[in-house]
């Protein structure tokens, strides 16, 4: 995080973002396994195979709407910190001009005191930057990571889905269908955010 | 920044400070104030974050920076305080007098050091050594919590932004031809100011005080017999309307 670069805030708070959309993705999923778990009773012993992948599909959505909930936190408070971090980095900046400014005035030596302190907020602030990014980071790898598993519960759907008799087939098609796309969504901002992060790890 | 003392005694100093060579055209040029006594300071309307680099530097070459022990904020505007940010950095330990309506909105300015003291509607008096000055209301005159600061041994009226002028950065720092100078009040006051009650009853106590100078924060000093006279226009001239904009 350089000096005068100073777009990480904005940055981090774009990150907050998509984790939210991500969220509110993740909860129409959660809305998927309860109308999945509906049609599964309603088609009986068809659908026996499909019932257990409801609660897949079920922790599924739980697990990703709580991993973009904390990662849609993470990134806020990284983007604070970034925002504080800039007021200090402003302050440095102006002490230093008047540094340069003030350098034949007695009372110049009477800055040094506040300098050091501002100094120091700035590297607190610098190392909490640091700490906020690598958790991002790593909070980002698990979900997706979790997310790999959609693609094998939307393919099981599918299986089951064929078992299902006429009447279930397409509905329960569907579900498969909705899993697919939400976790293609989620992956598709994750990958997003991954790159804004690798991006703010580089300044 | 220039910077002019303009009252000494033996208990305590005003400088003005302004005409700033750096600043941009773009933003409008203002007057800080800085009475100075043996162990403590007030600065009053320390501006912009655009002028604090040059602020700071000027205040250095009067005083030690822990001797800046007061600021004063006479209303919210950012030409008068979006700055408080970084002097929070500068004066962790310093108390900010502001009209109390305007504490949550200034503290958007970033405050987490220094302390908020609220003026109370009726002003109060702020003890600095050995001197007192007084948070003298002039509410409306424009903003609607809005005060000056009067020093009645200095006989010095700090009026914000009554009396204040626009013009060029190379202006004198006092009224010579108060005639002159009225074309460069004039639309300032009848569009800033609202209240036409308000500035009569603020010109009805500013007449009971003993004003030597007259100091506004944009503009040129009035002093002597030009304070009467801007007193004079200015409870004659009509405020809250929409002309010359």
């Amino acid at each position: 995080m350089s000096e005068h670069n100073y777009n990480f805030f904005v940055i981090a708070a774009v990150i907050a973002a998509k984790l939210d959309k991500a969220t509110k993705i993740a909860r129409r999923l959660s809305l998927t396994a309860s109308n999945a778990r509906a049609i599964a009773l309603r088609a009986g012993e068809g659908a026996a195979g499909f019932r257990p992948l409801t609660d897949y599909i079920d922790r599924l959505a739980n697990v990703t709407v709580s991993s973009s909930l904390a990662i849609n936190s993470l990134a806020a408070n990284l983007s604070k910190t970034a925002a504080n971090k800039f007021r200090a980095d402003g302050a440095i900046y102006r002490f230093k001009d008047v540094y340069k400014k003030a350098q034949q005035y007695p009372n110049i030596s009477s800055l040094n005191k506040s300098y050091a302190r501002t100094q120091e907020i700035q590297i607190s602030l610098l190392d909490s930057y640091k700490r906020q990014l690598r958790q991002l980071t790593m909070e980002l790898d698990t979900l997706e990571d979790e997310l790999r598993t959609a693609v094998i519960l939307a393919t099981l759907s599918r299986v089951e889905a064929s078992q299902a008799g006429a009447l279930y087939e397409e509905a329960l098609n569907n579900v498969a269908d909705n899993v697919e796309s939400a976790a293609s969504l989620i992956k598709s901002h994750i990958r997003d955010s991954k790159q804004l992060v690798s991006s703010l790890r580089q300044e | 920044m220039q910077t002019s003392k303009i009252f000494e005694s033996s208990t305590h100093q005003w400088y003005v400070i302004g005409r700033d060579p750096d600043k941009p055209d773009s933003i409008i040029d203002t007057n800080q104030y800085i009475v100075v006594t043996k162990n403590n300071s007030l600065l009053m309307d320390p501006g912009g974050i655009e002028l604090f680099s040059a602020m700071l530097a000027t205040v250095i070459k009067l005083i030690p920076i822990e001797k800046l022990t007061h600021i004063f904020a006479s209303h919210q505007d950012p030409d008068i305080i979006s700055s408080l940010g970084l002097w929070d950095q500068a004066l962790p330990d310093a108390t900010l007098h502001s009209p109390w309506i305007w504490e949550g909105f200034i503290r958007h300015f970033g405050m987490e050091n220094i302390t908020y003291d609220p003026i109370p509607d009726q002003g109060s008096e702020l003890r600095l050594d050995h001197v007192n000055l007084q948070f003298f209301p002039a509410h409306y005159l424009h903003s609607s919590g809005n005060f000056n600061v009067y020093d009645a041994e200095a006989k010095i009226l700090m009026s914000g932004d009554i009396g204040a002028a626009l013009e060029t950065n190379d202006a004198p720092m006092f009224v010579d031809n108060f005639d002159e100078h009225i074309p460069k009040m004039k639309m300032f006051h009848q569009r800033w100011m609202p209240s036409n009650e308000a500035k009569n009853d603020w010109v009805n106590r500013a007449r009971a005080l003993d004003i030597e100078m007259m100091c506004p924060q944009h503009g040129r000093i009035f002093k002597g017999d030009n304070v009467k006279r801007f007193l004079d226009w200015f409870e004659a001239l009509p405020v809250g309307i929409l002309q010359n904009s």
